[in-house]
């Protein structure tokens, strides 16, 4: 550990591995959960489904300490999630991000999966494919705007303070090892200290993290046949 | 390219069934009749498309070539008629044996339709399709890998259109007359019995569609049965053996090419004919 104040490679290294797994798996699940509804969404036509990707959009902006007092009274003893013993675990933030992630997930994917011209879609049945090659197809003309979805799910779950200080409790051990903090709530707690040297430590490591996840798909967009604007 | 013809296989597969009918199968509309919510867009056609011929079934935009051409690529049941290849009647049939049905009809769309992304997965869908997944698989393992080219049937099909040398271009740098090649080598891949081209030459300038005319031509010596839509009258006299005249939703008259342009009995097929008739 090398000391510069409070600056310890435990505390950096701990809490933005905290924010990497959090947000990661909050993602993850975002996705597993989110992108099947995008497909089954734009896919069928019925009763309602304007309504529907109405409230999906509505999710976008759902105030994330509002989602994290939810997943709080969730969680708590008295709540319906109580028996997990779950708040104030890593676990418990993963929660409030997926649920927080998933709207912005399965809104641009499914404008996305909707953007795709039919006559792919006829192009693709007329070639003698089934009912799933046209789907993978679909998902595969697709892909920019699912891996732009991605990026903003992950944008949104690794750059949340409000829910995942309420259920995370933004707890760190006495060696410096981070439990529940991440790097935006450490920026938090270091800025009312008045510790702005760590503090911007913090901001430029998670600024690094954001820049690299966005860098990733813009390779994978530039790599593609069709990918790149012409 | 495998031989014409052969008999459906309940698997779907592009595999012919040996011993099956060797000259191509006939595609045929009886009595079709389909409509929308707002209307009825096509009434009791009847017409066939016979190997080794090109029909061209011509008439004004917005008459029904495209709703018709559709139901023949069965992407819907008529609302009334039947859809019959060798006879049967298609939508009878159970749903793995019109799989198999509809994997020897390929067709050609005149909107831009090619995938984002290279030439070569483009011409190569339909052939991947037919495939088994893990075949799918360890191909998809092997193209990653670089150990996988094009294959041969991929080549060949683009030669037919012309573009042997695109195979490795992304279909988004492609001009509007070579991304129209490029899709019919995508439907001719698979050596189709019957190739369906719905106003392929529209829009293009006249190296393109002289490319897209030989290339019908070509499917035809081989003993595809092509039907072409289009309101390009010269082009149906200079490509097709019969012609149909399709005017408000119904066929007012069939036979032969020549007779048809020649000797007309409708007197609306004189005056579309002679371009005194416009929509």
């Amino acid at each position: 550990m090398f000391g510069l104040g409070d600056l310890s490679l435990t505390y950096l290294a701990s809490t933005t591995l905290v924010s990497l797994y959090v947000s990661t798996v909050a993602v993850v699940l975002s996705a597993a959960v989110g992108l099947p509804i995008s497909l089954a969404v734009g896919f069928n036509d019925f009763y309602g489904k304007s309504a529907v990707t109405s409230v999906i959009s509505t999710g976008m902006g759902f105030p994330s300490v509002v989602v994290g007092l939810v997943v709080l009274l969730a969680l708590s003893q008295s709540g319906p999630l109580g028996s997990f013993d779950l708040l104030f675990t890593p676990e418990a933030m993963i929660i409030s991000q997926t649920i927080l992630a998933l709207p912005v997930l399965v809104s641009i994917s499914l404008s996305a999966v909707q953007s795709v011209p039919q006559d792919r879609r006829d192009a693709a049945f007329a070639a003698g494919g089934t009912s799933t090659d046209v789907a993978l197809l679909v998902v595969r003309e697709a892909r920019y705007g699912i891996v732009t979805a991605l990026l903003a799910a992950y944008g949104r779950a690794i750059s949340e303070v409000g829910s995942v200080l309420i259920v995370g409790g933004n707890i760190v051990f006495s060696d410096s090892t981070s439990f529940t903090r991440t790097l935006t709530t450490a920026i938090t707690v270091e800025a009312r200290r008045g510790n702005v040297e760590t503090g911007i430590a913090l901001g430029a490591i998670l600024l690094t993290l954001v820049l690299a996840v966005n860098a990733l798909g813009a390779r994978f967009r530039d790599r593609t046949p069709g990918g790149r604007a012409r | 390219m495998t031989a014409r013809g052969g008999t459906w296989d309940d698997s779907g597969s592009e595999r012919p069934v040996p011993g099956g009918n060797q000259t191509g199968i006939r595609l045929a509309a009886r009595n079709l009749s389909h409509g929308f919510e707002d209307g009825a867009v096509l009434e009791d056609i009847s017409l066939a498309v016979e190997p080794g011929e090109v029909l061209a079934v011509v008439g004004p935009s917005g008459t029904g070539k495209t709703t018709l051409f559709r139901l023949l690529a069965l992407f819907e049941p008529p609302t009334d008629g039947t859809v019959e290849v060798d006879g049967d009647d298609v939508w009878e049939l159970s749903e793995a044996r019109r799989l198999a049905v509809r994997r020897r009809v390929g067709m050609a769309f005149q909107s831009r339709s090619l995938f984002s992304a290279t030439v070569e997965a483009n011409v190569s869908y339909g052939l991947r399709v037919r495939r088994s997944w893990g075949t799918r698989v360890r191909d998809a393992v092997g193209r990653a890998l670089g150990q996988n080219g094009p294959s041969e049937t991929v080549i060949e099909a683009l030669q037919t259109v012309g573009l042997g040398d695109k195979i490795d271009r992304d279909a988004a740098s492609l001009s509007a007359g070579e991304a129209q090649r490029v899709a019919i080598a995508r439907a001719l891949a698979p050596d189709p019995d019957v190739l369906l081209l719905d106003e392929p030459t529209s829009n293009l300038d006249p190296r393109n569609t002289a490319a897209i005319e030989s290339a019908m031509r070509a499917a035809r010596a081989r003993g595809i049965a092509v039907a072409l839509a289009t309101h390009d009258m010269q082009q149906a006299r200079r490509v097709s053996d019969r012609t149909a005249v399709l005017l408000d939703g119904a066929c007012i008259e069939s036979g032969p090419t020549d007779r048809v342009f020649d000797s007309p009995t409708d007197d609306r097929v004189r005056r579309f004919v002679d371009g005194k008739l416009v929509y």
